[in-house]
Formats: C-alpha cells, sequence, structure tokens
C-alpha cells in the first residue's frame, strides 16, 4: 500500500488541504473529499467532458488528472462561478433560456462556455458550438446553450 | 380563473439546483460506512458456469464478501420474469453479471475483480433473431414457461420466443386485392443505448428490522417498490424508496433494475449500505440498451393514393432478457401504421430472445420502429405512385372523431390533428420549393417529412394519484409520484396548482429528492403519461382542496360555497370582492374573534385511473391501448455529398397536436431535443457486436451521440393546440413523440436528394455511400469525374 | 478515448516530479519499463484505466522548464517541447502559417477542452493509426529528439512509429521535443480529416505542394493516418509529380502509386473498399486543392 501525501490547492477562492494517494483523480477527490458534486463523471475516459473543472484559469477534464498534478493550482468549478450566493449572469442566462434538462451535464457546460466568454466574448454560435463539442448534453439542450452564451456574453465584453 | 401561469414559458423550478452543481443525484449519495460494489460479468456469449473460485479475490485488503447467482435465486421482471440477479447456473450474454464484489473501496473491488475465476462449459451461442427462431436453435431460457408473467404477454416455452402480438384488422388479402400499387420491403434498426448522462446507481440499506432503503437513479420509484416485492418476496410496507435527482433516463431507466441486487448484497454483508454505479463499459454491455428491430412491410394503396392494406412482420432482437421488450413488441404491433385509416392491417410482432446485451424500454417504445417501417414504406409507395409525399399523408391519416385506428377504436373527436401538424411542418421547410443547388456537384439537397403519433403503452389500469397540502404561509406542497428526469412534468403541474390556487408559483414546493412513503402513488414515469395522468390527479386534489377551503369561508362569509372564488390569496365573494377572507385565514383552520375554530388543515387528494382502456383481444390485438394519441409530424432539409456518403441535417421543424402547451419552454425543450435524440440514432448510433457477441464500441470515442456541431441551429417547434376534454387543461403527453419520427423524415429526406432509398439505420457515411453506389452506380462515376474537373479555388 | 474495461479508478504507482532534465533522465535510466511519463495524462492515465499500461512510476515532466518552449528560428525550423499543449499550438502563429497542415490537423483533434492539456508529443509517443497528427508530421519531415542518460538521438518521423502503439523509444528514452524543419520555399500544406461517427478519423490525409509551376523543382507530399495500422508518407509519389504532365494525368499515375503502396485496413470504422473509395476522392480533393485553378 503506498503512503498518502498531502496537497495543498485553491479551489472556488478557498485553500485547501488534503490527503491523497499517488493513482487517485481529481474528479474523484474534488467529488469524494471536498463533496463538490457540480464535478460529474459519466464515461470516465475524458469522452463526455462532465468533469471539466477550470485548472489554473483553464478548461480541464479533470478525470484524467491526477490529483497530485493539482498540487499548488487554482481550481473552479460550477459551484464557484456563482458570486456569493446568487447565481452569475452566464447561470440566470442558462436558467432562462431553458439550457437545461436533467441537469446533469450543465455545471461542466457552463464552466466550458464561461472560459470562452473570458477569451472570447464576440464567439460566433459556430465557435461556440466547435467548443463545447467535448461535452455531451443527452437530453439535447444544446441550441438552447448556444443562446445563453449568447444572451450572456454581454457581460463578459470589456 | 384566471390563467397566469398556465401556457407561460417558466424555466424548470429546480434549475437553481442543476445549474450551480448542487443537486444531488444517486451517484453523489453517501452514507457512513458505505461499500462499494463492482460486478464480474461474462466473457462467454452463453455458457454454463462450471465453477466460481473466489478465493484470490477475497485476500485483497479492503474485500468483504464476493457473492454469486446462487446467494440469489430470484427472477425479476416486470412484464416476463426473466432476469436474474446474477447470473444462475448459466451465463446468457458476455457482460452478464455473474459476482458482485463488495469492497470498502472502488479500487479494492476493481482490483478484485480481475482475480474471481469463472469456469465456463460453453454452449452454442445465437446471435440472429431468424437463427433463434429455428428450431435446432439453443434455447437461451429453457424455464421460460415457469416465469411469472403479465397477462398480456404470450411467451412461448421451448423456443426463443419471448413474446408473439398478433394484430388482425379487416382482410389484409382483400386489401392488397383491392390496391393497384403494392410496395414491399425490409426495414432495419440496430441495438442502441440511452446513453443518459448518469449512468445506472443505486445505494442500498437493509436494515435489521427488515425495513429497506434504497436511494436510486430510476424513472419510477413505486414501479421499483412493487416490482422488488413481488420478485422477492418482501412485504411492500418494508421497503421505501427515494428518488434523488435522476441525470436523464429516456426509458431506460423504467421498471426495475439493480435494486435488488444491492439491497440484497447490503443484508448479506451484515446490513451495511452499499453503493452499485455502473463504469460506462458496463451501462453498454451489462444493462439493458434499446433492442434491434427487423421488419418486412408490405403496403397496397389505390392509383389516387388511398390506403387498401398494410401488412408487417416485426422481429425484436431482444438479446438475453427481454422482460420489458415484449410489451415493446406489443407496442410496436399495434402502432404499425396507428396515423392512417387503413381498413385492412395484419401484423405479427416477436420478441426473440439471443445471446446478447438485454434490451429494454426506450423513449417511443415500439413506435420509433413502427414509425421508421412504416413512414419509409409510405415515402416508397408515393415514389411508386409518382405522388407527392405530403399529398400522399394528407389524404390517408386518420380524422378524429370519423376514422376508425388499427385497433378498432373509433378516435374520439377531440383527439388532435395530424393534417395541421403535416401542413405546419411542410410550411416551415418550404415544402415543394426547389433550393438553391451547392456549388460543388457532389452535394445534394433534399427535404423529408414524416407524420406519427404515440400515446402512453401502460397497462389499462395504471392509476396515479396527487396530494396537495397547505402550510400556513400558504405555501403549497405538490406531492405527485412522477419522476423527474429532466422533463419538468413537476414544474408544469406546479403552473397548474398556482393558477388554480391564485397563488404564485414560487409558493408551490415540490421535492427535489422524493420518496415513496412522502408522494403519492403514481404507476411509472413512462410513455409520456405524466403531465397527463398525474395532472389529472392534481386537478382533482386541487378541487378536492378548494373545496375545503371555501366550505370554511362560504361560513366566515355567509355565503354559499358556490358564490365564491379563490384568488390571489384570498377567497372572496364572487362581484363583491372587496368581501374577503385570506387564505392564510383558512388553510390551518379559521379561528372567530372569540377563538371558536373551525376547518382545520387543508389537504386535498386525487386520483386518475383510465376508464377507457382495455386489454387488447389476444388473436386480433382489438381494442383501445391508450388514453391519448399524440400526433406530430416532422420535416427537415438535408445536404447529401455523394462523395463520402455524409448526410447533414441542415434544418428541421416538428409540429405537435399536444393539446394545450401548458409550458411552451418546456416544450421547445422536449421537441427540439427529441430532434437531437433522433438525429442521432438516425445517423450515428449502432452497438457494434463481433461475431462472438462482445461490444467492440462500448465508450462515447466510438459510439457517437450528437454533439453541438452535428446539429442544425434551425428546429423549430410549433405546437399545434386542439385540447382533449378529459386533459388537464387539453394537454397531451410529448416526451416520446417528439424523437420517433426523426430517422425516417431523415431518410425520407436522403431520397429526395438522391433518390436512393435507405432502410437500414444508421445513415452512416459508408451506409450511405453503399446504397448509392448499388442503387445509382452512374451518379458515383459522374461525381468522380466532377471532383477531378473541379476548379479549386487557393 | 477507450477500448473496453470496465475500471473507473487507476492501479497504484508512485508518482516522481523530477525538476530537472538530468532528474528525469536518471528516473527513467534507473527504472525502464517499469516507469512512465506523464505530460498531458489524456493517453497515460486512459490507457492505465483500460489495464493496458501498469507502470510502477509515473515521472510527470511538466516540472521541467525546457520541456514547456516552442522555439521557431528562421529558415531552420520550429521546435515544440514535450509539454506543450494542443490549445498552445493553436495559438501559435508560427504552426498556423508555416505549418497549415499540423494547425489544421490539430484544430479538429479530439476536442478544444482536452487540447488544453494533451500536448503534441504525447500524441507521437501514443502512435496510434487515427491520431491526426502523425500525418503532417510526417509530411513536414519532423524528427522526434530522444534523450537518455547517454545522450541524445533525433528519430525522424517516419522510423519512430513502428506500428499500432510502438514506437522506436527505448525505455530510458524521453522525447524532450518534436522539430519541424523549416518547409520548402513557396509551399502551402493542407490536411483532411475524414470522420465518420467516431472523434477519430475513418482516413486523414495530409499535403504539402511547392512550385507548382515549374515541374523538374515542384515538390508534392503526400501522408495518409487512419488507412493503415501505423501512418504512412508516400514517398515514391513525389517523383511522379516532377514531370512536366496535366494534372490529370499526374493524378492518375499518382493514384497508382499510392495505391501499391498503401493497403487501406478493414476494422470496426470503415470496410477496406469504403477506406479505399475514401482514400482515391481525399486524394484527388486535397492536391486539387492545394493546385488550385
Amino acid at each position: 500500500m503506498k503512503m498518502p501525501r498531502k496537497i495543498t490547492f485553491t479551489v472556488n477562492g478557498v485553500k485547501k488541504q488534503v490527503e491523497v494517494k499517488d493513482n487517485e483523480l481529481l474528479a474523484d477527490v474534488l467529488r469524494d473529499k471536498l463533496q463538490l458534486t457540480g464535478v460529474k463523471q459519466a464515461c470516465w475516459r475524458g469522452e463526455c467532458g462532465l468533469c471539466t473543472v477550470l485548472l489554473n484559469g483553464k478548461p480541464v477534464k479533470s478525470c484524467l488528472i491526477l490529483a497530485v498534478e493539482a498540487n499548488g493550482a487554482e481550481i473552479v468549478t460550477s459551484e464557484g462561478l456563482m458570486e456569493g450566493d446568487k447565481l452569475s449572469h452566464l447561470q440566470k442566462s442558462f436558467v432562462e433560456n431553458g439550457a437545461l434538462q436533467c441537469g446533469f451535464c450543465t455545471p461542466a457546460f457552463t464552466l466550458v462556455t464561461h472560459y470562452l466568454l473570458t477569451q472570447k466574448p464576440d464567439a460566433s454560435e459556430e465557435e461556440i458550438r466547435e467548443y463545447i463539442s467535448g461535452l455531451i448534453c443527452r437530453c439535447g439542450t444544446y441550441n438552447e446553450i448556444v443562446k445563453a452564451v449568447k444572451q450572456a456574453s454581454q457581460y463578459y465584453k470589456k | 380563473m384566471r390563467q397566469k401561469y398556465i401556457g407561460k414559458a417558466l424555466p424548470q423550478l429546480d434549475s437553481f439546483h442543476k445549474v450551480t452543481g448542487i443537486a444531488k443525484y444517486t451517484h453523489d449519495i453517501s452514507l457512513p460506512g458505505m461499500l462499494h460494489v463492482k460486478l464480474v460479468t461474462s466473457t462467454e456469449p452463453h455458457a454454463e458456469i462450471i465453477n466460481i473460485d473466489a478465493s484470490e479475490a477475497l485476500k485483497i485488503p479492503g474485500v468483504v464478501a464476493v457473492l454469486t447467482g446462487k446467494d440469489f435465486p430470484y427472477r425479476l421482471g416486470i412484464y416476463v420474469g426473466d432476469r436474474d440477479v446474477l447470473a444462475i447456473d448459466k451465463v446468457n450474454w458476455v457482460g452478464h453479471p455473474v459476482a458482485a464484489v463488495v469492497a470498502e473501496t472502488m479500487e479494492a473491488a476493481e482490483k478484485a475483480i480481475d482475480l474471481v475465476e469463472v469456469d465456463y462449459k460453453p454452449l452454442k451461442p445465437v446471435f440472429d433473431p431468424f437463427e433463434a427462431l429455428k428450431e435446432e436453435a439453443p434455447i437461451i431460457h429453457p424455464k421460460l414457461g415457469e416465469y411469472r408473467r403479465a397477462p398480456a404477454f404470450t411467451p412461448v416455452p421451448g423456443t426463443n420466443i419471448a413474446n408473439k402480438f398478433t394484430l388482425r384488422k379487416g382482410d389484409v388479402e382483400k386489401g392488397f386485392k383491392e390496391a393497384d400499387v403494392v410496395v414491399e420491403n425490409r426495414f432495419y434498426m440496430p441495438f442502441v443505448s440511452h446513453c443518459y448522462m448518469e449512468t445506472q446507481s443505486v445505494v442500498a440499506h437493509y436494515h435489521k428490522d427488515g425495513t429497506i432503503e434504497i436511494w436510486t437513479s430510476a424513472q419510477s420509484p413505486f414501479a421499483v417498490r412493487n416490482l422488488m416485492g413481488l420478485s422477492l418476496g418482501i412485504p411492500i410496507g418494508k421497503i421505501i424508496i427515494y428518488q434523488p435527482f435522476v441525470g436523464g433516463g429516456f426509458g431506460g431507466k423504467a421498471g426495475l433494475h439493480w435494486e435488488p441486487l444491492a439491497a440484497l448484497i447490503s443484508k448479506k454483508v451484515g446490513y451495511k449500505p452499499v453503493k452499485l454505479k455502473l463504469s460506462r463499459k458496463e451501462q453498454f454491455t451489462s444493462a439493458p440498451v434499446r433492442e434491434g428491430f427487423h421488419a418486412e412491410v408490405k403496403v397496397g394503396a389505390k392509383r389516387n393514393g388511398k390506403l387498401t392494406a398494410l401488412k408487417a412482420k416485426f422481429i425484436l432482437d431482444s438479446g438475453a432478457f427481454a422482460d420489458y421488450t415484449v410489451n415493446v413488441s406489443r407496442a410496436a404491433g399495434y402502432s404499425v401504421g396507428e396515423v392512417y385509416d387503413i381498413p385492412n392491417v395484419y401484423c405479427d410482432s416477436l420478441a426473440v430472445y439471443t445471446n446478447k446485451v438485454p434490451t429494454t424500454a426506450m423513449r417511443g417504445f415500439g413506435h420509433p420502429e413502427s414509425a421508421w417501417a412504416v413512414e419509409r414504406s409510405i415515402e416508397m409507395l408515393a415514389n411508386e405512385l409518382k405522388m407527392d409525399p405530403l399529398k400522399l399523408r394528407l389524404m390517408n391519416v386518420v380524422k378524429a372523431g370519423i376514422s376508425t385506428t388499427v385497433t378498432g377504436e373509433r378516435l374520439r373527436e377531440d383527439a388532435g390533428n395530424p393534417v395541421q401538424c403535416l401542413e405546419a411542418v411542410a410550411k416551415a421547410i418550404n415544402w415543394g420549393k426547389t433550393e438553391e443547388k451547392p456549388k460543388e456537384p457532389w452535394k445534394f439537397i433534399g427535404k423529408g417529412l414524416a407524420v406519427f403519433s404515440k400515446g402512453p403503452a401502460q397497462p389499462p389500469n395504471a392509476a396515479s394519484a396527487a396530494i396537495i397540502k397547505i402550510n400556513e404561509d400558504v405555501t403549497v406542497d405538490l406531492m405527485v409520484g412522477t419522476g423527474n428526469f429532466g422533463q419538468g412534468t413537476l414544474t408544469s403541474l406546479a403552473q397548474i396548482v398556482a393558477d388554480e390556487l391564485g397563488v404564485p408559483v414560487e409558493k408551490v414546493r415540490i421535492r427535489t429528492m422524493r420518496s415513496t412513503d412522502t408522494v403519492a402513488y403514481t404507476w411509472q414515469t413512462v410513455g409520456s403519461r405524466g403531465l397527463f395522468t398525474d395532472g389529472n390527479a392534481v386537478l382533482e386534489a386541487l378541487k378536492d382542496a378548494k373545496k375545503q377551503i371555501k366550505e370554511v369561508a362560504s361560513q366566515v362569509l355567509r355565503v354559499k360555497p358556490a358564490d365564491l372564488e379563490i384568488k390571489d390569496g384570498k377567497v372572496m365573494v364572487k362581484g363583491r370582492p372587496w368581501e374577503n377572507v385570506p387564505l392564510s385565514d383558512i388553510v390551518m383552520g379559521y379561528t372567530y374573534p372569540n377563538g371558536n375554530s373551525i376547518g382545520g388543515p387543508i389537504i386535498g387528494r386525487g386520483k386518475y385511473i383510465s376508464p377507457i382502456n382495455t386489454y387488447l383481444d389476444p388473436e386480433t390485438g382489438q381494442g383501445i391501448p391508450t388514453i391519448f394519441y399524440t400526433f406530430g409530424a416532422a420535416a427537415c432539409k438535408v445536404e447529401v455529398d455523394v462523395l463520402t456518403g455524409k448526410v447533414k441535417v441542415l434544418e428541421a421543424a416538428q409540429a405537435f397536436d399536444l393539446g394545450k402547451a401548458i409550458n411552451p419552454l418546456l416544450v421547445r425543450q422536449q421537441v427540439e431535443g427529441g430532434f437531437i435524440m433522433g438525429l442521432s440514432v438516425a445517423l450515428f448510433e449502432e452497438i457494434q457486436f463481433d461475431e462472438r457477441g462482445w461490444v467492440l464500441n462500448p465508450n462515447f470515442s466510438t459510439y457517437w451521440v450528437a454533439r453541438a456541431a452535428d446539429i442544425p441551429s434551425k428546429i423549430d417547434t410549433i405546437p399545434v393546440e386542439n385540447p382533449q376534454k378529459d386533459a388537464p387543461y387539453g394537454a397531451r403527453g410529448i416526451g416520446e413523440v417528439v424523437m420517433l419520427g426523426v430517422p425516417p423524415t431523415i431518410a425520407n429526406a436522403v431520397q429526395n436528394a438522391i433518390g436512393v432509398n435507405i432502410n437500414n439505420l444508421p445513415l452512416t457515411p459508408e451506409n450511405v455511400w453503399k446504397a448509392i453506389k448499388k442503387q445509382r452506380p452512374e451518379l458515383v462515376e459522374e461525381i468522380k469525374k466532377k471532383l477531378v474537373s473541379w476548379k479549386w479555388k487557393v | 478515448m477507450s477500448f473496453g474495461a470496465p475500471y473507473i479508478s487507476i492501479p497504484e504507482f508512485q508518482y516522481l516530479k523530477p525538476k530537472t532534465l538530468k532528474e528525469a533522465l536518471e528516473t527513467l535510466s534507473k527504472y525502464e519499463d517499469e516507469a512512465k511519463v506523464l505530460a498531458g495524462g489524456v493517453g497515460l492515465l486512459n490507457l492505465m484505466k483500460e489495464r493496458l499500461v501498469e507502470p510502477e512510476y509515473v515521472v510527470d515532466i511538466k516540472g521541467i522548464p525546457e520541456l514547456r518552449k516552442v522555439t521557431y528560428e528562421e529558415g531552420k525550423g520550429l521546435t515544440i517541447g514535450a509539454t506543450v499543449t494542443l490549445s498552445e499550438l493553436e495559438n501559435n502563429e508560427i504552426v498556423e502559417r508555416k505549418y497549415t497542415a499540423l494547425h489544421e490537423a490539430i484544430k479538429v483533434l479530439s476536442d478544444p477542452v482536452l487540447r488544453n492539456r494533451s500536448t503534441l508529443v504525447g500524441n507521437v509517443c501514443e502512435a496510434f493509426a487515427w491520431m491526426d497528427s502523425l500525418s503532417p508530421l510526417l509530411v513536414f519531415d519532423a524528427e522526434l529528439k530522444a534523450l537518455s542518460v547517454n545522450g541524445e538521438r533525433m528519430i525522424k518521423a517516419k522510423d519512430f512509429i513502428i506500428g499500432l502503439a510502438e514506437t522506436a523509444l527505448e525505455p530510458n528514452e524521453l522525447v524532450a521535443s518534436i522539430f519541424l524543419p523549416e518547409p520548402p520555399k513557396n509551399s502551402a500544406s493542407k490536411f483532411i480529416k475524414f470522420r465518420s461517427r467516431s472523434e477519430f478519423s475513418v482516413i486523414n490525409v495530409a499535403s504539402l505542394l511547392a512550385n507548382r509551376d515549374n515541374p523538374p523543382e515542384r515538390i508534392l507530399r503526400l501522408a495518409y493516418g487512419g488507412a493503415t495500422p501505423s501512418p504512412v508518407r508516400v514517398f515514391a509519389v513525389e517523383k511522379v509529380f516532377k514531370q512536366q504532365k496535366p494534372l490529370n494525368e499526374l493524378l492518375k499515375e499518382a493514384l497508382d502509386v499510392v495505391f501499391k503502396e498503401v493497403s487501406p485496413m478493414e476494422d470496426m470504422h470503415a470496410s477496406k473498399e469504403y477506406r479505399e473509395h475514401l482514400m482515391e476522392t481525399l486524394t484527388i480533393k486535397i492536391i486539387r486543392e492545394l493546385w488550385g485553378e
């Protein structure tokens, strides 16, 4: 049995220290040790994208990252997109546009599109579609997601 | 009554939980001391289990137990109880769970499954349903005759036939004699997976007092409770089913799944809570999927297009367990040509066992199957008749109040109108208008449409109930059993409650975690029935609650109850609204100045059961199978690249006679989502098996599900509103009908584009290219020449 | 990317994160086959979940500064470090302008979120036939710089991949970077991916063309991914295009050569017949497109 080690990272703005084994995956640690259930898993192979988190600002699929790799990193999950106890403009726009059904994929889509809008607030519809194509929404709310992102883009423009 | 919320596009009331990620799904449920279960699955398609040796697995630190089929001598099921908890004596497909490892961590469990040694004695497998029907075929369920079954189903012991459904209306041979034109074709749909994002999962805790608590990612908590009790011989009163948020269902989480296994394991390991959560691979290969479908359809018409006869034979490749698929075969059979007025119809529909992944319900339930075969047949008939396929359909669709359906039911007057649906979608895609040709000569544009219908395929006695509890502050607890896995039915029901009671919709509380001991009963959340059946129960409960409120208020205001109305949080005298009493003074009982009190807490109750459904005649399939038909039509415009065979859907529209759109936003979600799922099934999806019965693509890299870049941005939703009088505000269900006509619509558009018939799904580039090559070899040659001489811009 | 194993956890190993190249090479030399190099992890962790790889040691090279770099020297070429991600390359102006075929391939490789993590070197080391980055690298005459405690060697991309998931790398070696020489003067390049119903190419083709109007000096290169178990550059076709003949004749001759050299495979994604058809069609398409009016 290999010994666990302590790692430190910032999650949603709060510094956290957790004990992990080398073979633990970031997605599992966020879910099981920090109860961040906005991180979902549906394929465990980097195919569906529902475990997406922002790692040092960029969206990545946390089922293919070791927790130890995130030592010292800044992590944001969907819980961290909120503004205090209020929904962010983007989250509100998802709700208003009906960009969610069963909700299982929604947190991941908000993180990925949040990043896209910070990089490219005027992203075209085609660019949005392309950028979210690493994620699956089986309920089929893609067109609503595109609408929600377009509507929220005004809040990302400087 | 003022309709403030009904008809309003309101986001789902639990959106906050979902968008932030705080919503708890079964995947997220964790109990103190909980153990993890991992399955050991069969590597043989058909074999006797000689021995299972778990001694090495048990040595792994953290492993608590390894259990096998011998520990669980039960048969499970809803319609034909053919399923085992873990394989008993024999395995029936590659992926069949043979043992369950229970461990303190998933890591230990996963290490241990590799060490469980299973000795098999291989038996001859059968993968093809036609082979399985032959006399010399190996029998997959030798004890078929002993299984518990529901009365509507007829398994044939000693064969691989899990169910045979027959439909006979009129005289089909006479009908073909009257026909001027007859077309006859074969059709195929492969096995597909529901691909709900949350894989099946269950947490179970069997307590020492015999109570069983279960958290499950299931569609229908009451069905889980009932079927568990029936299958395991446990009193229903001992079982509590919790339904947290559910990450999609699409039929694949209907009925009963892993709950018995988890509960029984919990008991075996000393009454500890256990969790089973499938990996995506296990979801593809060890849990049920949608069956493979083979059809032969013959349809005849007069020269003017009037249909005279329809004859169909359906073979459902049901895999190793057909527990639920027996009813799919029934629904496919009774829905053949359901949307058309045809005097003579004949159908045999068989569910057949094979040594492949077991099958179950999926969105549309037999109707996508029959619609694929029938709507392609109608298209080819139109071609043969040289008639506009829209015109042919308009001429033959059923008419409310006049037509008799294929099951011999005279359609009610307010059943809805497929003509309006067809006309609406045709208009939306400019049917009949020639489109500009793409500049590359190898690309062709085509348009297609289809018409179809769907009603709930439920037993005639499927019941629903509702409880409305009003609290001190006039918040309302809406307690219904219908599940919530994306459709948003609970939000629609809350809108009805808000309007009926005159309270803001925010004051209507729906539970995010629901349980069988706190909400009212409903049979299942399947078949697009929720809004209709539970909605009717809610309306009755509201009536009951309002009656109680008015009785108290009538004493306070000294008028007859009939002279009162409830509005804006008050009970007021009609015409003299200043004479009123606030609801908050009534709902817990009214107190006079001297302390005398009347009334008491208001709890409304309501129920619904269909007074009109019947069993279908076992010989002819005649009867009334459903409580409503939602008619719909789809149309789309496609681009076909003849060079590669690639089909791209450019735009689409769907119209449904849903009676009344209680919530147009939820309607749009269903219609678009259904179209996208239908597109995905039409163009991409197929579980591929190798010659030994192994699934080749149990993952999202190679089992492709439509993503944002695969779909058109224009998918129109057109509600047609002809209300049905016995429906809540006239509303019919639409959860399934939205996807079932999409594959034939796309294939019809491909035919329109390039004159090639494709009757086997999916329409992958290779399948389309091969069909072009076979049916129009000259086109392939012509296009190749054009490619070489095409002037490219740098 | 996955195949068919049921696991969601990965087996135990020891995680090492060297701070210097020297330390990394010493670690690899010490543990050889028992160690695996981790960069983006998209490939390695998936293979570990599938139990196709079960290392004792995982060596994370993301802490080594010199592997993070992309450097370009005018006239010489481009060097891409082992931990440079695909999205970094996607946003690299030199890659886009000078190595267009590679840029086009990266843009359609897996998806934008995975590209934030996965690396070009990792892609090459996985050596899967259907990876989109391989055929462009062949067309650009790429070379891999393999380091070990014993020194350094350059391996040509065409010699690096020796079979499905098999490379010429020794267990104690680390690919530090990929070098792409300056493309021929006046050249343009292109990449076409044909995807059916998986994230991978059924077949892809990369091509480079220079000096179209001067046959003796004309350069035309062609490479395919997904057609055969390892990617292939068809060198023999290059002679054909040195001839002064009309394009239609050149194409015909070129296709004869291509079909002699490359025999497309049959697998779950496509039949042999269909791959052959695609190979023919895409070859004509990519050359016609590069050729222009």
